[in-house]
Order: C-alpha cells, then structure tokens, then sequence
C-alpha cells in the first residue's frame, strides 16, 4: 500500500472535525510544508529549495585554530590534509548555522529538559528518597557503644545477590592487552 | 637510652627496694618533674609518650615533646645560632611575607563509606584483587546504563550535617568531560550546576592547631559539597605504561569546596585534619589521608596587603563574593597533612618571588611531592582543559525527602568538638580528651565513660558527692595507666581486660585519698594478674582492708621527720633551689623521700604532700596544682 493511501484509510477510521472532505485532508498532508533544512545555511546547488527561507543569523568564521583545538578536547584525530581540513570547516559551518537556528528562538521562562523523564512535581514527588525508601539502608547500619555512641556500617554480606550480579563480568575478557590481573595502557611519558 | 629492659614483674617492682633506675639517666628536669611520683613500674625509655597502638593522629596530637627529640632541638638551635646567614635569611623571608596576605582555597575529596558504588551495584573496596569489583557501567562498556546507588545518600548527607550546610531537595549530576587513562567513560560525574548541599562552615580553634594569627577560633565558610565518582587506580610503569585497576571506579566521592578564607600554612592543615575528624566521627568517610580516602586541592593566591601599599591592581579576581584576590595556581592531589602546609608555603615564596621580581602569576596547575623544595607545573595554559560540563541525561534528578533530612539530624553522632567540651568540663585535659576521643575508634571513650558512670552509682550509695576533678583523674587512668599496662602486657585494648566496675572500685578509695598511688596501681596491676589466672578476684575493698593498704594519713611531723635528714644531707641543693631558683631539684628530694623512706616504700607517703613540706622546709613557694 503506497503511503497516502495508508494515510486515507487512517482518516477514514478517525471522525473527521475540520469539515474538509478526506480528499482535500489527503492532498493537504501529502506535501510536506516545513524541512529541517530551512535552517541549514543555503547550499550552492539548489535541489530541495522549501518554501521557506530560514532566517537564522550569519555564522561567523571558524579559524584552523579553534577547529584544531576542538579536535584535540575531543580526542579526535586532526585533518590529514587541506581539503579534509575544509570539508570539516565547511560541516561545522553548517552545524553552527543550525544550532543559532534553533538558539534564537524565544525560550525565556522555560525549564530546559534535561532528559526524557518526567520533570513534573509529580514525577519529584514519586522519586523522592524518604525514610520509607531508605529504611533498608538504614537497617544496614548499627549503634556501637553504651555512651559514647557511634553508627557504624555493619560488615558487608559476603554473598548480597545484587552484588554478585552487577560484578559478574568478564571486564579483562576484550582487553587487547593485560598483565596479571591488570589492563594495560600506553600513556604520555612522565619526567620524574 | 636502651630498648632492652629486663621486663620485670608489676609485683615486685612495686614492693621492692631496689634503686629506681630511671633516675639514674641523665633527664631533663621537666621529664623528672613528670615522673615524680611513680615508681619504677614505668621503667621503659625517657620518653613520656605512652605508645598507642590504633592512634592514626597521635603523632600530630602530640604536644609533650620527648627527651630525644629535646635533645636534637636543642642541637639544631646551637647551630642556627652559629650559621649567622641561615638566620638573616629567616627575617627577611618574614619580612617578604608579612608585606602579602595569603589566601587560600581546599577542595577535598573524602570516598564514602558505602557498600556499593555510586552508580552501580559493585562493591566498593580498598585493596581487593584488582579488577574485580567491576560492573559493566564502571567499565564503561557500550551500552551500559547508570543506576544511582540510594545508599550512598546516608554517608553524604551525614557529612553535610555535621558540616552545617543546607540540604538542597532536589540535585542533579553532569558530566565533566576529560580523558585519561583513569576515566574510562571520557567524563566524569559530578554535580556541577546542582549540588546537594550548599553554604555550611566549620569553626577551628587553637586546640585544632590552627596559625596563632587566627587564634582564638576561625570560621571557614564552605561553598558547597557534590557527590561525584571516583576515578581508577594506576600503577605506573616507566617510562609510559599504566597498569590500570577499576575497582575504585564509581566509587562515591564527596568534593568539599571551602571559600578562599584560609590565610595561613598551619590553618589549612588544621582545617583538613579537622574535617577528617568530623567525617570519621559521623561514620560518612573512614579511610584516612595516608591510604587515599582522602586528598586534597589546594588553591593558592597572593595579593599585597592593603594597608601597606594600598590596593593592588593586580588583584583583581574574585571568588563567590571573595573580592579583590590575586591570580591563582592549583596544587593537585595532596594526600597528607603535611603536604598540605608544605605545599602551601613553598608555592607562597614561588609567587611571592615571581610578584617581586615584576613577573605575574599563570594560572596553572601544579603538582607537589612531599619533601620536595618546590611546585612543578604540570599543565600550562595552553594545556588547559574545557571541561564541558552538560547535565547527564540518563540519570534521573535526586530529590531528597525532609523527614530523612530530620531523622539523620536527630541521629548524628556526637561530634568532636561536643564531646572534648563536655569532657573538658569533666576536668579532663584537652590533651586527654583528644587522645580518648581516638583511641580504638572512641571505644576508650566508651569505657571512660563507663568507669565514670560506675564511680557515680558508688558515690550516690555511699551518698557523697563525686569530687570535682574525677574526670581528670579518670581519663588519667583510662590513658596513660591501662596504656602502661597494655603495653607491658602485650595486648589489645578491650573492656573487659580491666571491667569498668573493677575500676571503679579502685578509684574509689584513691578519690577518697584513702590510698596513695601507689596502691592503686598496685592493684590495677593485680586486678590483671588474677584475671589472667583465673582465681576468684577478691573485692577491692576487701583487700585493702585485709592488707593494711588503706592509708592512714601521716601527721606533717611524719613528713618532716624524713625530709630534714635529706635536706641536711644535701646543702648544695638547697642552695640551688633558694638562691638559683633551681625549682626542679624539689621534686628530687620529694623522690629521695618516697623511695628512700620506709614509710615511702609502704607506699603511706602522698607525693603531693611531701613536696608541700619540702618547700616549706626549704622556704619556696608552691609549685603549680598537679
């Protein structure tokens, strides 16, 4: 079944409120009328043009320096050549023409999302960590002394089930290179 | 002074005639004013310092110098006065640093008594098999997720308590990013924009050992604690290989940020040593500095004083509200005391050096090695890192409820300062109270505690009041007499090697001044043999009365009767004491009487009343309240 007739039959099953016959509804939606790439800078060959320009500010330059520099905080490898070095310079061009799209936009008064969860009062309030929650940590521990009064950890049980499962693991199992019961690496040389 | 003394029984050298032979050695007079008194019980070197076995800070504690380390310093000080350079040298130095005001910031990272790590349900450990407390997430093996450790909230927030900080209801944790070999995600988790307590203090006194310039008492404000991982262990190999163990891996980390307010060397080792304390104390962080659960940070900036040469435009940083500081350096993972102070001194003169000759300060990091003459730069600026901090998406807000915050207040753990003040008002000696606090981990204190109590239900029966200097006399004797006797004995401190209530009974009638010293120890000593021997112990009291020990306090007659001779004997002596102010040379004829006397060799005479009456005799005033 091609797309839109998919999308017909869909209609078809909802009730339909906006009055428009499911003709109109189906030639309305089949045309796409926004692309992520209004707010890529406009390239040279002009394929996909949208109908609307993006209208994000100009991008100022990225030197060789501060690409470099970006390179090295990332652990990436620097450009082997001249070109690759501008085909870089170009991409990120692009990407920071992209992310000052999407920065100016009026966003005061917003709680930024930090993560996919539920950020409400509500979703605080479910994973608040009260006496209730940490009554079993609570019970770990002991009072030592008759006066003078000390908490103390009680030993850890040698066979918590918890334990074992999170530590069993062959972490040295994928080392390339070990010794003993140690991985090995090669770092910076030190002047002692 | 020879280790190889013949080990001698408690009994006989109690009873026994001999000559002490702890006279015999040349000692200086404050050693012989100490030991006055005793009998040859303690016949082991000249140095008063009791061996204590668990101590971790003794060696800082201590405030009584022994004889040897007199004996050096005295050396040390002829020289200094010979070397005229060496001392032109100092008073200059002095002079260089009283133009600049030193500030400096401590950022400690104290691991967490946990039992699992932070972000994963391994086991923390210290010095397991390498590499084998290792989830998949500590590993940081593609794919694996973070699961906050809920129990480790226990210890950090303890430590946020007793630190006086606000508990924050809801915090967050980021990434920092950097790499290392040690870091095997690429970043680290901390709790940068979101802390979970902010704004606490802590109080150091003099008797934590801070500078006198801050004396009496000092108020560090602490800008925040965050709870963040730890990082792998590295083993290094030169000239460039790292053998690498992640059992430290997550384990959880508190980072104590103190405000740039600590202005000397000895203020910052103190602040450091007091902040062990107080987390040991609250059970949130037991390892101590010199096994690495504890390091610090330390930031170090210079400015000049104000009222010497006015403002100094150079000065021109600030710090959470700190106006008006210098450039700063870092000085990374300092893992004990000493290297605290040392290193905070020694990076001082550099910038002082550096400012005077017209250069200016990086702001760099740097490395010390205690012992070592200077700070070695370790990163420079181009070097520097940008961290990058962003929020961690996959780890979910913790929002901490007040009733835990509520329970957890009313639960803490008595702090330190609490207890060394009540006892203090017990007549205990700062000193002592110190000592008992760390002995075995406060169980000395527990049994201080326990002797006190039991000498109040025995008091309160006879229906007498506890004379006021109990304590000292107790902590005296929980410290420095079962100390001997532990160490004589070869063996561990526990309660019950000398229970609480046979204690009690001793001190009892040596409260009363109805036994000497003497006496006393006597029994304690034979308090042990008989547990050892495992005959049926008789009641103290019991046997005092059996053997006659019970002092019947000697008429003043009594005690001339013996000194006169001796002071006969010996006008040279009295000369010095009269006309030289040789005030030591009283506690010899006070020794001369209790050991060469029948009466003292009974052990009838009290030391304290002989030297009374020798100072009479001689016409000296008093000497000071023992």
């Amino acid at each position: 079944m091609s797309r839109t007739s998919r999308l017909h039959v869909t209609f078809t099953q909802c009730r339909s409120s906006s009055g428009l016959s499911q003709e109109k509804l189906g030639a309305l939606l089949s045309k796409p009328t926004w692309s992520v790439r209004s707010l890529l800078p406009p390239s040279n060959d002009s394929t996909n043009t949208t109908p609307q320009e993006s209208s994000a500010p100009t991008t100022p330059e990225i030197t060789s320096k501060q690409l470099h520099h970006l390179l090295r905080l990332s652990a990436l490898p620097a450009p082997q050549d001249e070109a690759e070095e501008a085909r870089m310079l170009q991409t990120l061009s692009s990407q920071l023409h992209f992310v000052r799209s999407i920065q100016s936009i009026d966003t005061t008064g917003v709680e930024p999302l930090r993560s996919l969860r539920d950020e409400s009062e509500r979703g605080d309030k479910e994973r608040t960590l009260g006496m209730a929650e940490m009554q079993d940590a609570l019970d770990q521990e002991e009072i030592v002394g008759n006066h003078h009064k000390r908490i103390r950890r009680r030993p850890r049980r040698i066979q918590d089930e918890g334990i074992k499962n999170a530590e069993d693991c062959d972490v040295l199992g994928s080392a390339k290179r070990k010794v003993g019961r140690f991985f090995v690496v090669e770092g910076a040389p030190r002047e002692e | 002074m020879t280790k190889s003394e013949p080990v001698r029984s408690l009994l006989f050298q109690s009873l026994s005639s001999r000559p002490n032979t702890l006279f015999s050695r040349p000692i200086c007079h404050s050693c012989c004013r100490k030991l006055a008194g005793r009998s040859a019980l303690y016949a082991r070197g000249g140095g008063i310092s009791f061996p204590t076995r668990t101590l971790q800070t003794q060696a800082l504690l201590e405030e009584v110098v022994p004889f040897r380390k007199q004996l050096k310093d005295e050396a040390k000080r002829k020289r200094a006065a010979l070397s005229g350079n060496g001392a032109k040298k100092k008073s200059t130095d002095k002079e260089l640093i009283s133009n600049w005001e030193l500030t400096v910031g401590i950022e400690l990272h104290a691991e967490l008594n946990t039992a699992k790590k932070l972000f994963s349900s391994a086991a923390t450990s210290i010095s397991d098999e390498p590499n084998s407390h290792v989830a998949l997430f500590d590993a940081a093996f593609p794919g694996s997720q973070p699961h906050f450790q809920k129990e480790t909230l226990l210890p950090a927030l303890r430590a946020a308590i007793a630190l006086n900080c606000k508990i924050q209801r809801r915090s967050t944790f980021d990434r920092k990013h950097y790499f290392y070999q040690d870091q095997p995600a690429g970043y680290q988790i901390t709790q940068y924009y979101e802390p979970f307590a902010k704004d606490g203090h802590i109080t150091l006194y003099t008797h934590d050992g801070i500078d006198p310039a801050d004396a009496p008492s000092i108020t560090i404000p602490i800008k925040q604690i965050q709870m963040e991982q730890d990082t792998a262990k590295t083993l290094y190999q030169p000239p460039s290989t790292y053998l690498l163990d992640f059992n430290r891996v997550s384990h959880p980390l508190i980072e104590i940020i103190s405000m740039p307010a600590i202005h000397h060397p000895a203020t910052a080792a103190a602040y450091v040593r007091k902040i062990q304390s107080i987390l040991k104390s609250v059970d949130a962080a037991t390892a101590g500095m010199e096994v690495g659960g504890l390091r610090a940070d330390v930031n170090v900036s210079i400015r000049r004083r104000k009222d010497q040469h006015g403002e100094d435009e150079r000065a021109g940083h600030s710090y959470s509200g700190f106006k008006g500081l210098g450039q700063r350096t870092e000085i990374k993972n300092l893992s004990s005391l000493r290297a605290v102070s040392d290193a905070i001194a020694i990076e001082r003169s550099r910038q002082i050096a550096v400012l005077e000759s017209g250069g200016t300060i990086e702001g760099e990091t740097r490395g010390f090695t205690l012992g070592s003459s200077e700070t070695r730069k370790l990163r420079s600026k181009e070097g520097e890192i940008d961290y990058r901090y962003m929020p961690d998406p996959d780890i979910a807000p913790v929002v901490i409820g007040e009733d835990l915050v509520q329970h957890l207040r009313d639960t803490l753990p008595a702090l330190p300062d609490d207890v060394m003040d009540s006892l203090v008002k017990d007549g205990v000696s700062m000193k002592d109270a110190k000592t008992l606090l760390s002995l075995e981990d406060g169980d000395r204190l527990d049994y201080y505690y326990d002797v006190v109590h039991e000498l109040t239900i025995i008091f309160e029966i006879d229906g007498k009041k506890p004379p006021k200097k109990m304590g000292r006399i107790v902590a005296n004797w929980v410290i420095h007499e079962l100390g001997a006797l532990l160490t004589t004995t070869e063996s561990n401190f526990t309660p019950d090697l000398v229970p609480a209530s046979s204690l009690a009974l001793i001190l009892e009638p040596l409260l009363h001044k109805q036994i000497t010293n003497d006496i006393a120890r006597f029994l304690f000593s034979r308090n042990l043999h008989w547990a050892h021997s495992r005959e049926p112990i008789p009641s103290v009291p019991e046997i005092i009365d059996a053997e006659g020990l019970r002092l019947q306090s000697l008429s003043e007659a009594v005690y001339e009767q013996i000194a006169k001779p001796l002071l006969d004997e010996n006008p040279k002596m009295v000369k010095a004491i009269k006309e030289k102010g040789q005030t030591g040379k009283i506690m010899w004829f006070v020794g001369q009487m209790m050991r060469g006397s029948d009466e003292g060799k009974q052990g009838k005479l009290e030391a304290k009343r002989a030297e009374e009456v020798v100072r009479r005799l001689i016409g000296v005033e008093g000497g000071k309240e023992r």
